[in-house]
């Protein structure tokens, strides 16, 4: 669902994520997997009662460590722990069907704030659109791709954040089986499973040391995943008391571009301009394959 | 390989029924947390919830049967513009309940279920090695530092006072 649509309209991955939502959440009766959700609650308890902590680093530097930190870790460990066995892997399914109609959720209430604000957001159109462009940035990873050893994975890798969206993009335009999609679907393993800590740490330190301006912290969390977008809010909210409804605001809008244009900039100039990137420069620097003796990236 | 690529099942009155259970169960999880993490009133917070869980099933619903190829997050999110928009009869009755749920506390419980589904694809991630873990952690700085330094060259630009 974390999803706008795919030009090629009978292509094989269109909708997959509607209809792996749909298979997991119509078919088994998720609500009567009441454990699962005794259990999400119980997280929330205990998230919510240890609350927000602060540690400070230097006299301007802290570090803030939220309870959504706490629900998405104690929600893996749950899932990982032995003892607890009642969180298998048909849970965790039924988790991520759930998860993707409670994106609406989140959604909806951006978007509530979005509406409230909607002469700002025109306001700010300029920085808002532009700032999609910046995503690009990812193409400078490339070189280090290379310079690790992958080869045309590095492709599929660095072309964008490698979220939903993009994997479809990759699949459709490379093929399943090939060392590009191959390398998308790495980053989107990895993304899922470390990124919204991670980017929640991110910008954690980016609040302390970069002096950016507020609303350009709220718009860069619309990264194109709804749970790292999450993620990345919660500390922005933090630090700027008082700027709630705006940082929601841009968020949520931001978020919401880069599903709609997000994904066009990624096939007409990120996916050409990573190519000709790695045309350019895999003959300078690309290392010997590490993927064919050791499949690291499989 | 990930788990992206499922089979299919039509909507149908047992889906939406679902649907339903699924969002009253997250938002009394929410509720709950919304009230020990910020003490907001329950009452007021379970309105609130329903009135995102309307906006999110009536999205989700648009989505399977309309004819337009979309994402129920367009749907969602024009809804939720259209229904808290300045001057709109809904306005202030919207921005009154869901105002009293707070952003976090819908993060924390989706994050939750986050987590849990996310240990599915533990397996595959420790299959990766840690180049592959060094190229997505770039990545991800990457596009959020484009992102907020681009914004804020156009923000400075455009003549956006700091706040």
């Amino acid at each position: 669902m974390e999803w706008i649509f795919i030009p090629n309209k009978d292509g094989p991955v269109e909708h997959i994520y509607r209809e792996k939502t749909d298979k997991r959440i119509l078919k088994k009766n998720p609500w009567r997997d009441y454990r699962l959700h005794v259990t999400v609650l119980i997280l929330v308890v205990i998230a919510e009662l240890i609350g927000t902590i602060k540690i400070p680093l230097t006299k301007d530097v802290a570090i803030t460590i939220m309870p959504l930190i706490y629900t998405i870790i104690l929600g893996l460990v749950f899932y990982l722990a032995k003892p607890i066995t009642w969180i298998q892997r048909k849970q965790a399914r039924i988790a991520e069907g759930a998860m993707m109609l409670f994106i609406g959720v989140l959604i909806a209430k951006l978007a509530v704030s979005s509406g409230q604000s909607i002469s700002l957001i025109f306001e700010m159109g300029p920085a808002l659109i532009l700032q999609e462009l910046g995503h690009l940035a990812t193409i400078l990873v490339l070189p280090i791709a290379l310079l690790l050893g992958f080869k045309k994975e590095s492709i599929g890798m660095t072309n964008s954040i490698g979220r939903e969206p993009n994997v479809a993009v990759v699949v459709d335009k490379y093929g399943f089986n090939s060392p590009e999609s191959r390398g998308v679907f790495a980053i989107f393993i990895i993304g899922t499973v470390i990124g919204t800590i991670f980017i929640s740490f991110l910008v954690t330190f980016s609040l302390s040391f970069l002096p950016l301006h507020p609303y350009a912290f709220a718009m860069a969390s619309g990264v194109g995943s709804a749970s790292m977008n999450a993620a990345a809010i919660g500390p922005t909210l933090a630090a700027f008391p008082g700027l709630e409804t705006q940082i929601e605001a841009f968020a949520g809008f931001s978020n919401l571009l880069s599903f709609c244009v997000g994904i066009y900039i990624v096939i007409f100039v990120a996916i050409p301009l990573t190519e000709k990137m790695y045309n350019w420069l895999e003959p300078k620097i690309g290392r010997e394959s590490i993927t064919n003796k050791k499949g690291d990236d499989e | 390989m990930p788990d992206i690529i499922d089979g299919s099942e039509n909507v149908s009155v047992h889906g939406i029924f679902n649907w339903i259970l699924l969002l009253v169960i997250f938002s009394i999880i929410t509720v709950i947390g919304n009230y020990l993490g910020y003490k907001h009133p329950m009452t007021d917070s379970l309105v609130g919830m329903a009135i995102l869980s309307i906006i999110t099933l009536v999205g989700v619903w648009m989505e399977r049967e309309l004819p337009l190829n979309v994402s129920s997050i367009l749907y969602i999110s024009i809804i939720g513009i259209v229904l808290a928009f300045p001057g709109m009869p809904t306005s202030e009755f919207v921005l009154y309940y869901v105002s009293q749920i707070e952003l976090l506390s819908i993060v924390t419980v989706f994050l939750a279920y986050v987590g849990i589904g996310m240990g599915k694809s533990w397996d595959e991630f420790k299959a990766l090695g840690w180049r592959a873990i060094v190229i997505t952690v770039l990545v991800i700085a990457a596009t959020y530092y484009g992102a907020a330094i681009v914004a804020h060259i156009v923000l400075v630009l455009t003549g956006v006072p700091a706040v």
